[in-house]
């Protein structure tokens, strides 16, 4: 992180989308992202409303959505960003089918299932937040 | 690559070992007979000759007709158990369908296991399955959830005409998942949730007594990051904490308990030396648990019967077909281990619950073993290495150990209470991302051999669609059309019992079930009485 240390920390609201309480996964992610220099917020297993409200007040600038269900619930936590006027970019990990990840890739998503390399996440993320305004 | 080896747990290993590696304990040990204190060789004396291992592969989905037609599927393909998976959202949790933490997320109803609702539910699943002939995994693996997934099973049995005596199988309810690996979002205290295994564990010596009450299930521990010792370790520490209870309330005979519960599961990975020297030491140091601190010296208390699941976590996502072979390797260990009972998890573990496709195969691994390999003739066939005697004795040593451990935290309760425990397992999967993450531990086709020629394509298992919107309809029907007066006296019934502490809560769940009283109800009388645990991780 040196020579970025005049830039405030990136924030990210990492969330589960289903009632499947299985952590292992986001708290490997959440450590990778906090031993980059991110800051984490974990909202847990948070419904649609509650991500929303997440993003908004927390002001974040990336949100890691872990899907532990079926892709159509990351989708609809998507709309309701975007209706928010939400637009931080959306990354989502846990057990994606292909054919989630390409529903999900086609809206811009990028996704990380099973056995993704911590390191990719994290350099998603750092391309994601760059340059914007903290 | 040369150098220092170890095992997944960190014991270092040599290039070849020799007599002189065995301590002479462990000699002693191996020079018994299986089927014959301290059963380090074996449960039973002839094992697979015989007792084949039971094939018992975790299975439900969706509806209840879903749930029931894939365990009549698994039973047509040669399963000789079955097992009743049920949905997380509405079972880990006990909330109805239409609980709104249930409606906000209703995609996923049914993804994971059946939704089981209310005794109604339970007759679909259970339609033209013999309860008689099988020994059966009611569901309830989640503490909280155990008395009414079991209560519902039995009866569906009584109104079968059916002896609950003659009835085998097991509720599970286990701490291992919901209190370590896979949180809630809300459950019962692990305290309150002991009082519910020690109702279990009462109500069945003198009810069920061919039931396992409480089938502790350290796999899920070892999946979610407790190495092979600490899984040991923990299950045993586990196993103190109900024999103490039971112990120090003198109301049943140590060894039929000790029996009872005598019926574990433990993961099997890829370290396959290190897993099998597992099961033979978890055998010897129940014998010797149950023989020097309970004074039990019936063999059939001192006799521990192992199931064995394959770790989900082996599965990889990339080339799912390698772990067609993954499941065979992890197979062919646990039997070498002198199982009793195993489940293959699926190629598609990773992306979803089992496809019926992936089930078959979980189902022809362990058929191809018991049929084409010889590997069913003779008894502990690693008997006498001497790498595996030595690490047998190891993983005893270290296992001891870490018992001490947690009784110095105050028991296995405290451990979770505290999260003492969830501390071992994140450092154990930190320490594991880093290996991963940096090569110095290989997983093919995720961190090298990536190419894939085949670039064959698994979708997994194909949820079904309609099981919230089905589930919401069985469900109003039962409100609308059960005899309301018997089901809110039912309730009543096990409220007064539940506060209670020493009243059992067994006889109040079963008139619960009859009376079609509903997972939800049942859920909101156990908040109010119990609250809720808090939990001791933070992400």
């Amino acid at each position: 992180m040196k020579g970025e240390l005049a830039v405030p920390a990136r924030r990210v609201l990492l969330a589960k989308t289903s009632l499947d309480g299985h952590w292992r996964g986001p708290l490997a992610v959440a450590h990778a992202l906090r031993n980059a220099g991110f800051e984490v917020i974990f909202a847990g297993m948070a419904s649609v409303e509650e991500i929303v409200r997440a993003a908004a007040d927390e002001d974040v600038d990336l949100v890691g959505l872990n899907v532990g269900g079926r892709v159509e619930v990351a989708e609809r936590i998507l709309d309701a960003l975007r209706a928010a006027g939400i637009d931080a970019p959306v990354i989502a990990g846990g057990t994606l089918a292909p054919h989630a990840c390409r529903k999900l890739a086609e809206r811009g998503v990028a996704t990380f299932p099973p056995g993704s390399s911590l390191q990719a996440i994290v350099e998603t993320a750092r391309a994601l937040t760059r340059g914007e305004s903290a | 690559m040369s150098g220092e080896r170890y095992t997944a747990s960190g014991i270092p290993i040599r290039p070849v070992y020799g007599p002189a590696d065995v301590p002479a304990p462990q000699r002693d040990a191996a020079d018994s007979r299986p089927g014959q204190a301290p059963f380090l060789r074996g449960a039973y004396p002839e094992m697979y000759r015989s007792r084949p291992w039971r094939i018992f592969q975790l299975s439900g989905y969706g509806n209840p007709e879903d749930e029931n037609e894939r365990i009549r599927f698994l039973l047509e393909h040669g399963e000789t158990g079955f097992i009743m998976e049920h949905d997380r959202m509405t079972a880990d949790h006990l909330y109805d369908v239409d609980h709104p933490e249930v409606v906000a997320r209703r995609e996923d109803v049914g993804l994971t296991g059946a939704v089981l609702l209310h005794v109604r539910d339970y007759h679909i699943a259970l339609d033209r399955i013999d309860q008689a002939a099988y020994y059966a995994h009611s569901g309830g693996g989640v503490v909280q959830h155990a008395p009414y997934a079991n209560a519902a099973y039995w009866t569906i049995a009584r109104r079968r005409g059916l002896d609950l005596r003659n009835l085998s199988g097991t509720g599970q309810s286990d701490y291992f998942l919901t209190y370590l690996g896979c949180f809630p979002k809300e459950q019962i205290p692990a305290r309150a949730g002991l009082r519910l295994n020690r109702d279990l564990i009462e109500f069945c010596a003198a009810e069920v007594p061919r039931w396992v009450p409480v089938s502790i299930a350290a796999y899920n521990g070892a999946d979610t990051g407790l190495n092979a010792w600490q899984e040991l370790g923990a299950l045993l520490a586990n196993a103190i904490e109900y024999l103490d209870l039971v112990r120090q309330r003198g109301r049943l005979e140590m060894a039929a308990v000790a029996h009872a519960v005598g019926g574990v599961s433990f993961r099997v990975s890829m370290d396959l030396f290190e897993d099998i020297a597992k099961l033979r030491a978890a055998r010897k140091m129940w014998h010797d648990l149950i023989r020097e601190r309970y004074g039990v010296d019936d063999p059939q208390a001192l006799r521990l019967r192992i199931h064995v699941v394959t770790a989900g976590t082996a599965m990889t996502y990339p080339q799912p077909l390698n772990n067609v072979v993954r499941g065979t390797l992890m197979a062919f260990a646990a039997v070498l281990g002198g199982v009793q009972s195993l489940g293959v998890s699926g190629y598609d573990e990773a992306i979803s619950i089992p496809s019926e496709h992936a089930h078959q195969m979980s189902l022809r691994i362990q058929q191809i073993l018991q049929n084409e390999t010889n590997l069913t003739a003779v008894a502990d066939p690693l008997g006498g290495s001497y790498f595996v005697e030595a690490l047998t004795a190891e993983i005893e040593r270290r296992a001891w150990e870490f018992v001490g451990e947690i009784e110095a935290q105050g028991g296995f309760i405290a451990t979770l209470d505290s999260g003492w425990l969830h501390q071992r397992a994140i450092a154990n999967q930190l320490e594991d991302s880093r290996k991963i993450e940096g090569g110095e531990r290989k997983i093919v086709g995720v961190n090298c051999f990536e190419a894939d020629v085949g670039a064959l394509e698994v979708e997994g298992f194909r949820p079904v669609d309609n099981v919230y919107e089905r589930s919401l309809e069985r469900l109003e029907a039962v409100r609308r059309t059960r005899d309301a007066r018997r089901a809110r006296d039912a309730i009543r019934r096990l409220e007064r019992a539940c506060r209670d502490p020493e009243e059992n809560v067994m006889p109040a769940m079963l008139e619960v079930l009859d009376a079609e009283v509903t997972l939800g109800e049942v859920g909101a009388v156990f908040r109010d009485v119990f609250g809720t645990w808090k939990v001791p991780v933070n992400v």
